[in-house]
């Protein structure tokens, strides 16, 4: 290297930076928007922090501007895990600064409640809404129905398991993977309620776990090892396998006859908001019907009736779902987490 | 002038100062007063105060605000403290062997096609971890093709990938290039006047080289080991991925337990807690480091250019055993990530017929990818200057000068790199409405100059370590300031590590996930946050697509950089 190259390589950076500092400067401001429908609210900025895919997110943002063009929607996305960590840090050095919080299950929100965090709002026509899913206090309403159930490898598997009890049959010895309930909130949620079910239980813990599954980080790499065969079974939400079963995967979803534990993707609103009532037309819009009829296009179980179900998924009166008491799973999820990683070491 | 008895011969002549005190002060230092080096000094200071000890303070405070350790030590603490020391120890001691090794072989011999060959050594910086676990699970997990294949033909599999071997593994493959880098770069600065004379009286090419050479270059290669065992600390995607299965728990995939699973109270407090545990470690690993290199080897700067080595008969084997293994770590998950960036989803059958473009189009066209990609650049060639700035001024200054507080700088600017990209960003966060940075990019280029910092530092003290300091005290005779010395000849002499230690950074920053994600503005984006949104989106193959279109845009820069240093 010679000095000619050091000066010729710094006047390089120098010169990309500017140019590129110039882009961002030049990126233009959200468009104005400039349809007149319905009763609207004035213009507004909310913050929504949200555990939602980035391109569904974005399309519900979309589609409620087409109701509220005047409320901006600025959208904080990160993994149920990283939100946490933000809004603990926010909480240290003052406010949430967040008016909307979309994610994870209503545990999540029963702590948030309990320190007096989230301001009670009961949506607009709660009454069309699965009941299970709407807090009793108002705190907070489920807006996806998120059971976990069994998948599998079309090209792998030709008789499917259609319980939670096949699974600990010896043939499905060390094909099956599951999310850690460690790094999934989802998880830890399961692994409450199966110890709490009476057919199931620890026994039936205990007999899975011979069964040697591969516990993988989170939802996300248990299907797509279903999916590619690596194990040729898993435990996963049902929504990621009917999207990769739409993609061309060889993959399918059994729904256990026992029941599925699901999560309900709560929205909820922060006390320390200054949109408070565009806050609230947003929440009303997630479990509106028009709301929940995009949630079907995105694969999701709905919670109200009037919208069907998405492609490839039985209608809601087929499926058995295990709604225990929240209070009890709360106070039994660390011990059952626990448990949970002695049987799998 | 000069305290120490180096004679003044014309060549290489090799020191050992040990015992000599180092200073190139020597009478010439007035006592007491301050001059421009010590205005440089408190400068740096100032900058390390704002952008490392402050957020650190942050994290100490909320560690320090109840004590949680009863509870971590009740926990698996013990457990994943003593996983993280093996695996960041035993894959920077793999590291450092493959990187010097290589260093060797493409630097120093004339291995056949050495110049492609070093380019792709090179890509598994460029592959972010988390994605390379995934394609190297696709390998050689449970199922994986080679397992696959293995079992058909010998009826058991080769090698499972999850657990504390695979762990090891994948950090020794995500590292070594970075080992790779300060090595060579400390290789460029050794004189062959050595070797030759040891070759003209008889020693072999080999042992020339294992007898000269490589003792020579210990201090870069002792600075290259701190520097990937700290950093391979903080490392969460490798350890999550290919370690949880088998339960082996590390400290940084520990902290994401606390936080996630919503068992504890207070998590913030707990991780901070972890996080000033793993600070504990690095600086012991910076004592250790320093009273390592206490005794010290320097050598005159020599004007002739180093002579390759003629491997000889040797020549044909090393390149196919050098090539052949480079290719195996880094072209299969390539290819991996390859395949599953023309197939439509995960388990469709590679066939003509089913390969498709539309993962590249999506990834490449969303408008999340491209502001990312936008933020990305800007934020990490931002990150590269002032790191390659900052890093240089520090790296010389506490190895061309005697200071008590030169530990105590290089130690601050080193404690970064051992904690994870969460626990940085959290102690970010608590500081950054008094900061007035929230919610602005700005913050996530002081994270990212913390995080980064240490790595131009290391390079940079690399070859500086093993240079005498004749050439300051010329120039100190003849009349040139403390300062002027430092800038004219310290700094030029330090300048290619500190540009190649800057293009490590930036090549680092700009498929950052953890520090980004969280301290990102609602609705912006890096490329790091687009492979992960895609990831999480299920959209794995589009996912793959966008790390594919990284590497390959990188190692084109690469590339370039290489033809033009030339």
């Amino acid at each position: 290297m010679n000095r000619k190259h050091y000066v010729a390589t710094a006047a390089t950076f120098v010169a990309l930076g500017l140019v590129l500092t110039g882009c961002t400067a030049a990126e233009p401001a959200p468009a104005e928007d400039t349809a007149t429908t319905v009763t609207q609210l004035d213009a507004a900025t909310i913050t929504v922090y949200t555990s939602e895919p980035q391109e569904k997110i974005d399309a519900i943002v979309a589609a409620y501007n087409e109701e509220q063009p005047n409320v901006t929607v600025e959208v904080f996305r990160a993994g149920t895990g990283d939100l946490t960590a933000r809004i603990e840090a926010e909480r240290t050095s003052g406010d949430v600064q967040a008016d909307v919080l979309l994610a994870a299950d209503s545990a999540t929100f029963e702590a948030y409640a309990s320190d007096d965090l989230l301001l009670a709002y009961t949506p607009a026509d709660v009454e069309s809404l699965n009941q299970d899913v709407v807090d009793p206090e108002g705190f907070y309403t489920g807006t996806r129905i998120i059971p976990t159930v069994i998948a599998y490898n079309t090209t792998a598997i030709d008789t499917p398991p259609s319980s939670w009890h096949d699974l600990t049959d010896s043939e499905y010895a060390g094909k099956i993977t599951m999310p850690n309930p460690d790094v999934s909130g989802a998880a830890a949620y399961n692994a409450a309620v199966w110890m709490n079910t009476d057919d199931l239980g620890e026994a039936w813990l205990e007999d899975l776990a011979a069964n040697k599954p591969v516990i993988a980080d989170s939802n996300g790499p248990v299907s797509q090892a279903v999916a590619a065969g690596t194990q040729p079974v898993g435990i996963v939400v049902d929504y990621l396998v009917r999207e990769l079963k739409a993609a061309g995967s060889p993959i399918d979803v059994a729904y256990p006859t026992e029941g599925v534990p699901y999560v309900s993707q709560p929205v909820g609103i922060f006390a320390s908001t200054d949109a408070q009532e565009a806050s609230e037309s947003f929440v009303d819009f997630l479990v509106s019907e028009a709301g929940q009829t995009l949630a079907v296009e995105q694969s999701y179980l709905p919670v109200r009736s009037d919208v069907g179900t998405p492609d490839g998924a039985p209608s809601m009166d087929d499926i058995t779902i295990l709604s225990p008491d929240l209070d009890l799973i709360a106070d039994t999820k660390t011990a059952a987490v626990a448990r949970f990683n002695e049987l799998f070491q | 002038m000069s305290p120490n008895p180096t004679p003044r011969v014309a060549g290489p002549v090799v020191t050992d100062r040990a015992r000599a005190p180092r200073s190139p002060r020597g009478s010439a230092r007035r006592a007491g007063r301050p001059d421009g080096v010590d205005a440089v000094r408190i400068a740096l200071w100032l900058v390390v105060a704002a952008v490392v000890l402050l957020p650190l303070g942050a994290i100490v405070w909320l560690a320090a605000s109840d004590n949680h350790l009863p509870l971590l030590l009740g926990g698996d603490i013990a457990e994943a403290g003593l996983n993280s020391l093996v695996s960041s120890v035993s894959s920077a001691i793999g590291a450092v062997v493959v990187g010097t090794a290589l260093a060797l072989l493409l630097d120093r011999t004339d291995l056949r096609g050495r110049r492609v060959l070093r380019l792709f050594a090179l890509t598994p910086l460029l592959v972010p971890p988390f994605v390379g676990a995934i394609a190297w699970i696709g390998i050689a997990g449970p199922t994986g093709s080679a397992n696959a294949l293995w079992t058909q033909w010998f009826g058991a599999p080769l090698w499972n990938i999850y657990g504390a071997d695979g762990v090891i593994f994948l950090l020794t493959v995500h590292s070594y290039p970075v080992a790779y880098i300060i090595v060579s770069a400390a290789l460029r600065r050794i004189p062959s006047d050595l070797e030759q004379a040891a070759r003209i009286s008889g020693a072999s090419a080999i042992r020339a080289v294992l007898t000269i050479t490589v003792p020579l270059l210990r201090p870069a290669i002792l600075s290259a080991f701190t520097l990937v065992a700290v950093g391979n600390l903080a490392d969460f995607g490798i350890p999550s991925i290919i370690g949880l299965p088998e339960r082996y728990v590390t400290l940084s995939t520990l902290i994401y337990r606390y936080i996630q699973s919503g068992t504890v109270e207070s998590p913030l407090e707990v991780i901070a807690t972890i996080g000033v545990v793993l600070l504990v470690v690095a600086a012991a690993a910076m004592v250790i480091d320093m009273l390592v290199s206490r005794s010290r080897w320097e050598l005159d700067a020599s004007a002739s250019s180093a002579q390759i080595l003629p491997l000889g008969v040797a020549r044909l084997p090393l390149t196919l055993v050098a090539w052949a293994g480079v290719l195996a770590i880094t072209l299969l998950p390539l290819s991996a990530l390859l395949t599953q960036s023309l197939l439509p989803a995960p388990g469709v059958p590679l066939a003509w017929e089913n390969l498709t473009l539309d993962n590249i189009v999506r990834a490449t066209t969303a408008p999340a990818t491209v502001t990312g990609a936008v933020n990305s650049v800007v934020l990490s060639v931002l990150a590269g200057i002032i790191c390659a700035v900052i890093g240089l001024a520090i790296g010389t200054l506490v190895t061309r000068t005697a200071a008590r507080s030169n530990t105590a700088l290089r130690t601050v600017a080193m404690l970064p790199q051992a904690i994870p990209g969460l626990v940085i960003a959290v102690g970010w966060l608590i500081i950054a409405p008094r900061i007035g940075l929230f919610n602005t990019p700005w913050l996530i280029l002081c994270a990212y100059v913390m995080a980064f910092v240490a790595i131009v530092v290391q390079s940079v003290s690399a070859p500086l370590r093993s240079t005498p300091m004749t050439a300051e005290e010329a120039a100190r005779i003849s009349g040139a300031s403390r300062l002027r010395a430092l800038f004219d000849i310290s700094w030029r002499m330090a300048l290619p590590a500190a540009i190649s230690g800057g293009t490590l950074v930036v090549l680092t920053a700009v498929r950052e996930l953890t520090i980004s994600v969280l301290l990102l503005a609602p609705g912006a984006q890096t490329l790091g946050v687009s492979i992960f949104s895609l990831q999480q989106a299920g959209a794995y193959n589009a996912a793959s697509a966008l790390s594919l279109i990284i590497t390959l845009v990188g190692l084109a820069g690469l590339g370039l950089a290489a033809r033009r240093a030339r």
